[in-house]
């Protein structure tokens, strides 16, 4: 007990790495894991599609925080300027252009890269707290032309009258949202295996090295700001995704969509799943909208209470996140076990 | 020339009460390299006491401010002791960040709880309403006052860190922590000593700005954002820093609202992002840097 | 050690809170009963704007305890979704959850206009009205044959209020108003109504929504030399600070008159505002001190029920009234759903509110109604919005006007 608080209080986010065996391993398995709870969910809660839709491309967008953050070590809270983007430009070529859900997706993507590549080269040389007002300042910038863009973003009334194509021309998005969520589920599935192909590449291992030890890398000849601005433009690819399916599942996009909450929101549901192993993105989504969803329903007055309990609860007990519940629980098991040894982490 | 001189009465009021409330965290920041998202809602609870001492209490003005500085920094005590002492350091910023919205939302739902969601007002005694004319404008007598405070503050603090054994011990600790603690200064107490006036500060510039940042559950999570900027600009652990900061985001903000009201937000923002550009460490370098 | 015991302890007390925490939350609502009418309520229940939520609610509640809760065999069932802010994405999603999970036969509520505009495409697929109780913007009943509406518009607000201002002799005038869809509605009525009869609107400010120091504003409107404002902020903390920074900036003292709609002075934020409020000059549907019968009933229920009627204001009728048409669509419908026959079937009808004579057009689904010029006074040492003229039968102005 005393070691695990110790431990949990020194490492935080960098400590919860499990070794690279059982990452491997916990990797294989975690996205068709996602797929079957998935699709179990569709069958067993089939009055819920709206909500498990709304979780997934959330889900997505806390990953494209997750490759920022948990691999890239960029702390920020502005991550919802990519996803806002993606949604709005989405929404506004399906108002007046093009109706293919899978074409307003790559709209969203392009978008939500564009934006990342342009902001990311003029904010990622700060550091720390600088970084963080950096990135919550082009957030609000953004949010604001989105306001004032009235005439194409609808203002603060929203974008409405978002109306998709059937997808593949066959499945039209009907009320029960039964489309809608099997075109997310797959749009997630689909977005964690390529994140998985991108962290495990050369070029993921390298912004792992970066965050890890940026001089070293300067020192082996690469540029730590440059592998930084990629991966920022990278993960704002999969926000920009996120916020066109938002748009594409839902049918309007709001000016909240750009808003400082979501990015906070977004960085809670991370940390409560875990950092820097992908699907811990999708625990936290999960938990977090499930909770909120039901405390919600039930009595809205006191879910801010929970929630906040909760969360402190987290960072004081199980610290790498619900993700890393699992393997601490074997460690602590072992270390019982084994009186006088503290699971040979030293 | 008027007119200037309206803006710049209007931004030094906005700024000063900007100071007051971020100082604090700046100063916390500064020692314990704590994100301290929380630090709003310490301000909240200061107003609302203040309020409820004022109304249900029927206390005067000027002891209702006081009572409120005491009774916030006794609450929020324990809370260092059990919470924030495990996530001092600047390994700990996720922690840090989660665990202190964690306890913003706690805050706000007891708030919400206690005291509704309705608007809550701290009644200004007589000499503090009406008008001071100052050369051809006439500027609220509370806004006056709110600059006379915010000087104060900034004098005292500046005689507290730079006069006081205190000071000194608490400049040795922020510069190099393993050494002050060689030489026998006993950081934990130090620490719960700033944040104990962190938290006070705070709490002050609840009361003192309920005027402007309207007292609301919601209030933790509003404004914060802009207590960040000021420490971001300023420099972490600099008072003068966040003076200067919060006077320049106070006027700009002001200015910007005047001349250009629409394109009020993208003003302030991106008056942020150009002294984050040519300052990346703040005004004052940041002793966390 | 003591670490240890520390960590042990605050483990107990966290389980103890999360304990506590649970019964709070009460149980999930239940499944349906044979010849339950449901109806879907969505509104902010938390956040800055819970009150709102509160007041419907509240509302509901006093209708269905003065009326029953049944419409001939049928129950009634008010089912109520949680909206904190305006989030229109969210809205939808709660909206169809609301018709797909509860099998809603009406949805209602809806405080902010880009909620109530999101449910559009889902009210029309599931052939359901979608009775409004709040969202003022006038385009927001265009988007779908289904949506009545009983609140007010901006258009319906500004209109007699500055053919008033007009006929007092008032000239120039500044209008300042909260930089989002509803205060351009307000701008724009404003301004088309007041220069017809013959004014000038010398400076038009838009207000950042989020602004809360309103110096700069008033040393504008100051600096332009008008002889009063026509303001707009939404109900809540950005009002406070607006009235109060006309007061203290000396404005009021210069003799600048204060107009505007009466979200301004919603009745909760009266006693907050303080002396500050004391003759603003605001045109609304509704106030509390509005001397009716009918008032009179609704309050004393109200305080019956709730022990006080403080934050009974404009939203309070907005839903009260909401509830009677609903009641009227049941009882027409015979408890079938059919959400255009039962909107078709109150178009037309007339009856007496609490705030007055109502009739719900039949072109634009918005009731037609009294609006009454209102003064802030002390009425036995609490501040009300006291009626001084009613202009009667007001349409909503805003109707296909278009942006």
């Amino acid at each position: 007990m005393t070691m695990a608080g110790r431990t949990a209080s020194r490492t935080g986010v960098a400590g919860a790495h499990p070794p690279p065996a059982a990452r491997r391993d916990l990797g294989w398995i975690g996205i068709p894991l996602v797929a079957v709870a998935g699709l179990a969910a569709f069958w067993l809660l089939p009055d819920d599609l709206a909500l498990l839709t709304r979780i997934a491309a959330s889900a997505l967008f806390v990953l494209s925080l997750d490759l920022v953050l948990g691999y890239g070590g960029i702390a920020t809270l502005g991550q919802a300027a990519m996803y806002g983007t993606g949604a709005y430009a989405a929404g506004i070529a399906a108002v007046n252009w093009i109706s293919d859900p899978f074409a307003l997706l790559a709209v969203g993507g392009l978008a939500g890269g564009l934006i990342a590549l342009v902001t990311g080269a003029l904010i990622l040389h700060a550091h720390g707290l600088t970084l963080l007002m950096l990135t919550i300042a082009v957030g609000q910038i953004v949010q604001e032309i989105a306001n004032k863009a009235r005439d194409w973003t609808g203002g603060s009334d929203g974008l409405s009258g978002i109306d998709p194509a059937p997808v593949l021309g066959l499945f039209r998005f009907d009320l029960y949202g039964r489309t809608a969520f099997l075109f997310a589920l797959a749009v997630l599935v689909v977005a964690l295996m390529v994140a998985r192909r991108i962290v495990r590449s050369p070029f993921g291992l390298a912004c792992r090295g970066v965050k890890e030890d940026p001089l070293r890398v300067s020192a082996l000849g690469g540029s730590p700001k440059s592998y930084l601005v990629a991966l920022y433009a990278v993960a704002g690819v999969f926000a920009g995704v996120a916020g066109a399916l938002t748009a594409v599942t839902s049918g309007i996009v709001g000016l909240d969509s750009a808003g400082f909450p979501w990015s906070a929101e977004a960085l809670v549901m991370l940390v409560l799943g875990g950092t820097g192993r992908l699907y811990g993105a999708v625990i936290g989504t999960a938990v977090f909208m499930g909770i909120h969803h039901i405390l919600a329903s039930s009595d809205p007055f006191h879910w801010m209470g929970f929630i906040g309990l909760f969360l402190i609860g987290i960072v004081l007990f199980l610290p790498g996140g619900i993700a890393s519940g699992a393997g601490r629980l074997s460690a602590l098991l072992s270390a019982l076990a084994r009186p006088g040894r503290d699971g040979g982490r030293a | 020339m008027e007119t200037m001189f309206g803006i710049a009465v209007d931004g030094v009021a906005y700024g000063m009460i900007l100071f007051i409330i971020s100082v604090g965290l700046s100063v916390t920041l500064g020692l314990m390299r704590v994100v301290n998202l929380a630090h709003g809602a310490f301000a909240m609870v200061g107003g609302y006491i203040a309020s409820y001492a004022a109304q249900g209490a029927g206390l005067p003005y000027a002891a209702a401010l006081p009572v409120a500085v005491v009774l916030t920094v006794l609450a929020t005590l324990p809370l260092e002791r059990l919470l924030y002492r495990r996530i001092y350091g600047s390994a700990n910023e996720l922690a840090q960040v989660l665990l202190t919205i964690g306890l913003t939302f706690v805050i706000v739902a007891g708030i919400n709880y206690l005291f509704g969601p309705t608007l809550k007002r701290i009644p200004l005694p007589e000499l503090l309403t009406g008008t001071v004319q100052i050369g051809s404008k006439a500027i609220p007598a509370h806004r006056a006052f709110v600059i006379v405070a915010g000087g104060l503050t900034l004098l005292a603090l500046w005689w507290l860190l730079e006069r006081t054994d205190f000071g000194i011990r608490l400049r040795a600790a922020v510069d190099d922590p393993a050494m002050a603690a060689a030489l026998g200064i006993r950081t934990e107490r130090l620490y719960l000593a700033t944040f104990a006036l962190g938290s006070g500060l705070a709490a002050l510039g609840g009361v003192l700005g309920a005027e402007l940042l309207p007292l609301e559950p919601y209030y933790a999570i509003r404004y914060i954002v802009l207590f960040l900027a000021v420490v971001a600009v300023g420099g972490a652990g600099s008072i003068f820093g966040s003076a200067a900061a919060a006077l320049a985001l106070g006027i700009v903000d002001t200015a910007g609202k005047y001349l250009i009201p629409s394109f009020g937000e993208f003003f302030f923002y991106a008056a942020l992002i150009l002294i984050l550009f040519r300052w990346p460490y703040g005004f004052f370098k940041g002793r966390t840097a | 050690m003591t670490s240890t015991l520390r960590t042990a302890l605050l483990g107990t007390a966290f389980g103890l809170l999360m304990a506590a925490a649970g019964p709070l939350l009460g149980p999930l609502a239940g499944p349906a009963a044979a010849a339950t009418i449901k109806v879907g309520v969505v509104a902010p229940f938390s956040g800055p704007f819970a009150l709102v939520g509160k007041t419907f609610k509240e509302a509901i509640e006093v209708y269905q305890a003065q009326h029953g809760d049944k419409v001939g065999d049928d129950t009634v069932v008010f089912i109520y979704k949680d909206l904190d802010q305006a989030n229109p994405a969210q809205s939808k999603a709660l909206s169809q959850e609301l018709i797909v999970k509860e099998k809603v036969g009406y949805l209602a509520g809806y405080y902010f206009t880009p909620d109530a505009l999101a449910v559009a495409p889902l009210i029309d697929e599931a052939n359901i009205p979608c009775v409004i109780f709040n969202a003022a913007t006038s385009a927001i009943t265009e988007k779908s044959p289904r949506y009545v509406r009983t609140s007010f518009t901006l258009w319906q607000n500004t209109v007699p209020l500055a053919e008033h201002m007009a006929k007092q002799g008032i000239r120039k005038v500044v209008s300042a108003v909260s930089d989002y869809g509803p205060g351009i509605d307000g701008e724009t009525a404003f301004k088309t109504t007041f220069e017809k009869n013959g004014g000038t609107v010398v400076d038009t400010i838009r207000m950042p929504l989020k602004s809360t120091d309103f110096a700069p504003f008033m040393q504008r409107i100051r600096d332009s030399g008008a002889e009063a404002i026509y303001a707009f902020l939404p109900a809540g903390p950005t009002t406070l600070a607006f009235a109060k920074a006309f007061a203290d900036n000396g404005l009021k003292d210069a003799g600048i008159k204060f107009f505007g709609p009466g979200d301004l002075t919603q009745e909760p934020d009266l006693p907050t505002l303080g002396d500050a409020a004391l003759g603003i000059t605001t045109s609304f549907n509704y106030s509390r001190a509005h001397d009716s019968a009918l008032n009179k009933t609704f309050l004393a229920k109200h305080k019956e029920m709730f022990g006080s009627t403080d934050s009974v204001t404009f939203s309070s009728v907005g839903a009260y009234d909401g509830v009677h048409v609903i009641y009227q669509m049941i009882k027409n419908t015979g408890g079938k759903s059919d959400g255009a026959k039962a909107v078709d079937s109150v178009k037309g009808m007339s009856w007496e509110s609490p705030r007055g004579p109502l009739t719900i057009d039949p072109q634009s689904r918005h009731v037609t109604q009294t609006i009454y010029l209102r003064t802030v006074e002390k009425v036995d040492g609490k501040l009300e919005n006291v009626e001084k003229v009613a202009f009667e039968k007001q349409p909503d102005y805003g109707y296909k006007v278009g942006k």
